[in-house]
């Protein structure tokens, strides 16, 4: 099985490095969407009167990012492998479903991890946010969350016959993200019911736990449980996906 | 025949309200090459997929090699080679590297020199660095065939291999399936191109989802009608739409009194293709399916006289 795992994901390593635009494009979309970001909030003062902080609140807008590119990018694989006939093929060559899946999610979190990188080192330094100190704890958690997202995109994409119909659970699931983790509205603000359908939404558990670090300053060891219960999230879409990824028609 | 390669009995799929296979039956010979030709939408891709055991039939069996192609279908898998319709490769991948992929699927041993022995045999060694998308249709064609090939497969199993593919690369795929016979191989392919089905040992048609006859071609051939075209002196004629025109013939000359009243005739045997139309057109199946069903052995001619001085 990890032979098999691991073929999938280098071979889809080799293709990000043939296809140079796609790599280029993949590091560039999250460095002009964190400049746009550190322009709109700069140019609001007000924030600073309200007594928001910008650093503050740049890490976790950089959460989302990488849960929305991770998200993005991987949703569409499996719905391209199946109308390519690539998917038919890996399986009549003895390619299992959870081989599959878990290698598409090990050969996608591996530019996930480098764009998360990249959102890291400009949380940094555009926005000066002192994140040496909790590097470890903080680079564990967006690494887990893009691995997360990565692994609801390739679930995702279970549902979808052709790629057109990808795009209606592009915001299906990410404006509810934004809405219900805490990003943009602190949880506790939140209607009752609302506040229930959070603990689906796998962002919740990054920005309790980037939160609770950066701008609580809680040491990681407290924050296991919503870590534990991240990485529980992800098990469980993986899960789902070898589950749901269907062999035979 | 020996031990059947594959072994369809009564399969059903339907996808929604639309019935892709409604009762296929076939049985293919261990050695034999042999194609499975319809139109487009008969039902080809959807049996070769029950094949492969990527389909779950809703009725049905499938024997492959003496496995059940469902719930054995690993062990079948391992022992076929598939090319899809499509290339199903990676275009950004060179054929070295597709097939390095696909061959770690099953454990196949000796990997680099089966690579290098199947992108020899398609003629593709010297680009087997090169990325795929800089390849032309035929040259995917060809290196989804290498890996098809690659784990030395019992059973070959073609979806439309020559489709999109120039005549003479297309006679380079048949001598390549002509020698992949001669090493024990067997061939089942689909094809829509009548010329291609000539090559092959024996046809099956498929129309609606249903086999309508499985024949060598040339015996399919011979049960068309030929038309006779009788030209008697006097300037008329006498057409006659028969099957069996070797037979038909002597009485039909015989009847017109073989004298030099007839000066001339014209026979038109029917191609591969015009007989397989006649099936796959007719609501029926064709007159002599019909005729087959009603098992009648000797139908009369239908004679017609044209011109102004006909006897």
């Amino acid at each position: 099985m990890i032979r098999n795992l691991n073929a999938i994901a280098v071979r889809i390593n080799h293709q990000f490095l043939r296809d140079r635009r796609f790599m280029a494009l993949s590091m560039a979309v999250p460095l002009l969407l964190m400049l746009l970001l550190k322009y709109v909030l700069s140019s609001l003062p007000q924030l600073a009167r309200l007594g928001v902080h910008i650093s503050d609140y740049a890490i976790l807008a950089a959460a989302f990012l990488v849960h929305f590119l991770a998200y993005v990018l991987s949703t569409i694989v499996l719905v391209r492998d199946r109308k390519d006939g690539t998917l038919a093929r890996m399986f009549v060559y003895g390619f299992r479903r959870r081989e599959i899946v878990l290698g598409y999610v090990g050969g996608y979190s591996t530019i996930a991890a480098v764009q998360t990188a990249v959102v890291l080192i400009l949380t940094k330094y555009l926005f000066d946010v002192n994140l040496l100190p909790d590097i470890v704890p903080v680079a564990l958690t967006m690494l887990a969350l893009a691995v997360v997202s990565v692994g609801l995109g390739v679930f995702i994409s279970n549902f979808a016959r052709n790629e057109g119909q990808v795009f209606p659970f592009i915001p299906l699931l990410i404006v509810p993200s934004a809405l219900l983790s805490g990003v943009v509205i602190p949880i506790r603000n939140l209607p009752a019911l609302l506040q229930w359908c959070s603990y689906v939404v796998p962002l919740r558990y990054a920005v309790s736990v980037l939160a609770a670090v950066l701008q609580e300053h809680q040491p990681f060891f407290s924050q296991l449980a919503p870590f534990l219960t991240l990485l529980a999230v992800g098990a469980a879409l993986l899960a789902g996906a070898s589950m749901t990824l269907k062999e035979q028609e | 025949m020996t031990a059947p390669a594959i072994k369809i009995s009564g399969l059903y799929k339907a996808y929604g309200d639309i019935s892709a296979l409604a009762g296929a039956s076939l049985l293919v010979g261990a050695g034999e090459i042999f194609g499975l030709v319809g139109p487009n939408g008969a039902g080809k891709t959807t049996l070769i997929k029950a094949i492969c055991g990527v389909l779950k039939p809703d009725r049905g069996a499938v024997t492959i090699l003496g496995l059940d192609a469902g719930s054995e279908r690993y062990a079948v898998r391992r022992r076929l080679g598939y090319m899809p319709q499509e290339p199903a490769l990676y275009e950004d991948l060179s054929p070295r590297e597709n097939l390095a992929f696909f061959g770690s699927g099953y454990r196949t041993a000796g990997l680099e020199k089966r690579i290098r022995d199947s992108l020899e045999f398609v003629g593709l060694w010297q680009r087997r660095d090169d990325p795929l998308h800089t390849f032309s249709g035929g040259m995917r064609q060809r290196a989804s065939l290498a890996c098809a090939l690659l784990r030395d497969p019992q059973l070959l199993i073609l979806d439309e291999p020559t489709a999109g593919v120039d005549p003479t690369l297309k006679q380079a795929f048949w001598e390549h399936f002509r020698e992949l016979k001669q090493r024990g191989i067997t061939i089942f392919l689909t094809t829509n191109m009548m010329d291609e089905a000539l090559h092959c040992d024996r046809v099956a048609v498929i129309r609606s989802g249903r086999v309508l006859v499985t024949e060598a071609p040339d015996a399919i051939r011979s049960r068309g009608r030929a038309r006779i075209t009788i030209e008697l002196a006097g300037g008329g004629l006498r057409e006659a739409d028969v099957s069996g025109y070797e037979e038909e013939l002597p009485r039909l000359l015989l009847s017109y009194g073989l004298s030099d009243k007839v000066r001339r005739v014209s026979i038109h045997r029917p191609s591969l293709e015009d007989v397989v139309l006649s099936m796959i057109q007719k609501p029926d199946g064709g007159w002599w399916i019909t005729q087959m069903r009603n098992k009648t052995r000797n139908p009369k001619p239908e004679t017609r006289n044209r011109g102004a001085k006909a006897q």
